[in-house]
């Protein structure tokens, strides 16, 4: 005579076991995130709410290297209990990283409409644009300023408040 | 500007809803009264203590839109040096935002103006300078169309931003980066064009120079502006008005405040013109209102309405029936002719449903008092009527005889005793959790005591410069004493050797600022999360217990070396102090054992480990 053995819990948690959502990168890789951080993309919350989330959902827009940190960034912010202080220094941490990159994830967190991250993201390239002068933003992000002269005047004119 | 005699400590840094910088002690006590500008030692982007905050503002969009400091409180945080100089718009206790002299408000009671979720903020610290504020946003949804979502921005190489992420970029910066950004390249040029099209508040500092020509190109680029402030550091006259008027045809918040070298030339016929003309303003705030003369406002939308720094009014007439915030602040020089009781008059006939009111008046009496009261002001929530030295008992009789559902009351500067404090208490006990009775030298540490036993839903006390003599020089600021603050005479033995024993439930922030005659005292109020002893120069180190583990700031400036490290050593000591509830048992030898039960033992350790871990560090902030 044998004992079943006890039915393995899924989750840790008595009530329910977690939801796990399986996302697919552009470049086909795969990334696993739970229920609740997937909740904090707007996007991805409809796509569950019309349960197409059984197999893995495609996010042609994005690359799976910032796919990892996007999930990584979801998790971390779903997770309970975090203290304020700490996580706006994992927050900091997080965007700790080269202007490109804070471009990709501008771009993931817009596709995938996470506000928090779109928040943070967005502050970081305001950080790099204050205190400079046009010439010195278009040498940081590498822009190409194409104005007529009848336009650059024009703009001068517009905003010639600042830094005149 | 207004002063207010406050705690002759520490700088006020402003707040609310603006943040960094040292933060003054002095800002707990009047804060309500003082709001963002005068100082308030709260950071008010996050709430948490000024004092070396250095607040992050890539902090959540909601902590970042209720804190955007407006120039005004940035540049006077920057600039604060003395709390008693600070001037600074003074806001009536009533508002939530603001920083406060005195502890900070409690969440407001009045509902907020409704921020609508398509607010944008943009603010104007320093033109010259680089802005380093951030700005408030609320979740916004750009006219963009579809397709401008794959737009890249229209020349090469722009960093491969589509034009709504650098929307959403570009709405984060302040208006002096904005201008500088439109510059890059067209993409960019049109996007800032967005952005300022988009923007429906404005917080303007307003340089001496040529101030109307940038005030109406800056005006241009925002049609839609709902809130405008203004800071003008040179005189103001109509002609600001008319600009104002001219450029924002949906505007509904207005307020102008004044550094200390501006002349604010506005009369009353000017104003009430302006009023009556903007059919959608409800708020207007402005303060240096000496030049008035005589005030007639028409209004149907008008439902706040503070003026600061008014002279002398001929007359004032309010024919704005919605109103439902006021706050009166008038000239300290002593010379101010207003007829109150004709004003208080008036506004109790033509305001049938004022909420807030804020009255602050060397002339405030007894009789002004009644004028109130004998209004039918059946929806006041909070009464404020400061520095007046006339207001006694008899007034408080008034007060609670005709307003039953008071939340906040402030008669600090009054003479009203503990008799007064009695009637307050029996008054609204059910509703009251407000109470400031600052420099009000009538008043005894039992009166103080009876008032924190009597009402169960204070959160806020202000009992500053109470219990004191109140002729030490010392205590009082060199403007107090040029304001020709009354030092009224009074007997010094019972203002010596008193202590005060507070238990309080709900209690979070607690003034005893300059109480310089308390020796005792000992408090237990697990939700005190502020409190004042800045100047208690006499509280005795080993007569004083604090056992309040939500505790966050104390403020002990002025005090004793020794004092301060006792306190320390008490608002951070990780034992608390348990009391004993184990059973014990005398044993045959006369000794007793205690029995300790297994599972209550390790009860008692779990909760220890809780309350460390749960528990905040306490700053003592002295300077």
């Amino acid at each position: 005579m044998s004992s079943s053995p006890p039915p393995s819990s899924a989750a840790a948690s008595p009530s329910c076991p977690k939801k796990m959502i399986a996302l697919r990168s552009s470049d086909g890789e795969t990334f696993e995130i739970e229920e609740a951080a997937a909740l904090q993309s707007k996007t991805l919350e409809n796509m569950i709410d019309e349960d197409c989330a059984g197999t893995p959902i495609p996010l042609p827009n994005v690359t799976g290297k910032i796919l990892a940190k996007v999930v990584e960034f979801c998790s971390k912010h779903a997770e309970p209990g975090v203290d304020d202080e700490s996580l706006r220094a994992w927050d900091a941490e997080f965007v700790n990283v080269e202007q490109a990159t804070v471009f990709d994830y501008i771009l993931a967190a817009n596709f995938l409409e996470i506000p928090t991250l779109l928040n943070l993201t967005c502050n970081v390239v305001a950080d790099m644009i204050r205190g400079k002068t046009p010439d010195e933003i278009r040498k940081f992000f590498n822009i190409k300023s194409i104005f007529s002269p009848e336009e650059e005047e024009e703009v001068r004119r517009e905003n010639h408040w600042a830094f005149e | 500007m207004h002063r207010r005699l406050h705690q002759p400590h520490l700088p006020p840094s402003d707040s609310p809803s603006s943040a960094a910088a040292a933060p003054s002690p002095s800002s707990s006590s009047d804060d309500a009264k003082r709001g963002k500008k005068r100082g308030s030692y709260n950071c008010g982007r996050c709430g948490l203590p000024k004092k070396g905050h250095s607040c992050d503002s890539s902090s959540t969009a909601a902590a970042a839109a209720a804190a955007s400091s407006t120039p005004v409180s940035a540049s006077a945080a920057a600039a604060s040096s003395t709390a008693a100089s600070a001037s600074a718009l003074v806001r009536p206790s009533f508002s939530s935002s603001s920083s406060a002299a005195r502890p900070p408000q409690p969440p407001p009671f009045l509902p907020r103006h409704p921020i609508s979720h398509l607010r944008r903020a943009l603010s104007f610290d320093d033109l010259d300078v680089r802005a380093d504020e951030g700005e408030d946003f609320d979740e916004v949804e750009p006219d963009l169309d579809e397709r401008d979502q794959d737009l890249v921005d229209g020349d090469a190489d722009a960093g491969g931003l589509p034009v709504r992420c650098l929307w959403e970029v570009m709405r984060r910066l302040p208006p002096a980066e904005l201008l500088a950004a439109a510059k890059v390249c067209k993409g960019w040029r049109d996007t800032s064009r967005r952005v300022w099209r988009a923007a429906e508040d404005l917080k303007l500092r307003v340089p001496a120079r040529a101030q109307l020509c940038f005030v109406g190109s800056v005006l241009n680029k925002c049609p839609e502006l709902v809130r405008l402030s203004l800071r003008m550091e040179s005189d103001v006259d109509a002609t600001m008005l008319a600009c104002i008027a001219f450029s924002c045809p949906n505007l509904e918040s207005m307020e102008i405040s004044t550094s200390s070298n501006a002349v604010n030339r506005i009369t009353g016929d000017e104003l009430g013109r302006f009023v009556a003309d903007k059919r959608c303003l409800t708020s207007l705030k402005m303060e240096g209102c000496s030049n008035l003369g005589g005030l007639v406002l028409s209004s149907s939308s008008l439902s706040t309405l503070w003026l600061a720094d008014l002279y002398s009014l001929s007359k004032m007439v309010l024919n704005c029936p919605n109103l439902r915030e006021i706050s009166l602040e008038f000239s300290r020089n002593g010379n101010d002719c207003t007829d109150l009781i004709a004003m208080v008059d008036g506004l109790g006939r033509s305001c049938p449903w004022l909420q807030n009111i804020h009255i602050a008046s060397l002339r405030l009496s007894h009789a002004v008092v009644l004028a109130l009261t004998a209004s039918d002001l059946r929806g006041l929530r909070m009464l404020s009527l400061v520095l007046g030295s006339e207001i006694t008992d008899a007034s408080v009789a008034a007060i609670t005889s005709s307003f039953s559902d008071l939340e906040l009351l402030d008669l600090s500067g009054s003479s009203i005793s503990d008799s007064g404090i009695g009637m307050i208490c029996n008054e609204f006990p059910e509703t009251l959790s407000r109470l400031l009775l600052a420099l009000c030298p009538n008043i005894t540490s039992s009166g103080i005591q009876f008032a924190t036993a009597q009402l169960p839903l204070l959160e806020l006390m202000d009992c500053g410069m109470t219990i004191c003599d109140a002729n030490d020089e010392s205590l009082i600021s060199d403007e107090a004493i040029n304001q020709g603050m009354e030092k009224r005479p009074k007997s010094n033995l019972h203002l010596i050797h008193q202590k005060l024993i507070i238990k309080h439930s709900k209690l979070k922030k607690l003034s005893l600022w300059g109480c310089s005659g308390l020796d005792a005292l000992y408090l237990n109020c697990p939700e005190l999360n502020d409190l004042n002893l800045n100047a208690c120069k006499n509280l005795l180190p080993d007569r004083l217990l604090i056992q309040c583990p939500s505790l966050e700031n104390v403020y002990a400036s002025g005090c004793e070396e020794l004092l301060i490290e006792v306190i320390q050593n008490q608002v951070n000591n990780d034992s608390i102090p348990v009391e004993n509830h184990l059973p014990f048992k005398r044993l045959a030898d006369g000794s007793k054992r205690i029995r300790v039960p297994h599972f209550l033992c390790q009860q008692q350790f779990d909760v220890d480990k809780k309350q460390r871990s749960r528990r905040r560090p306490c700053n003592v902030l002295v300077e």
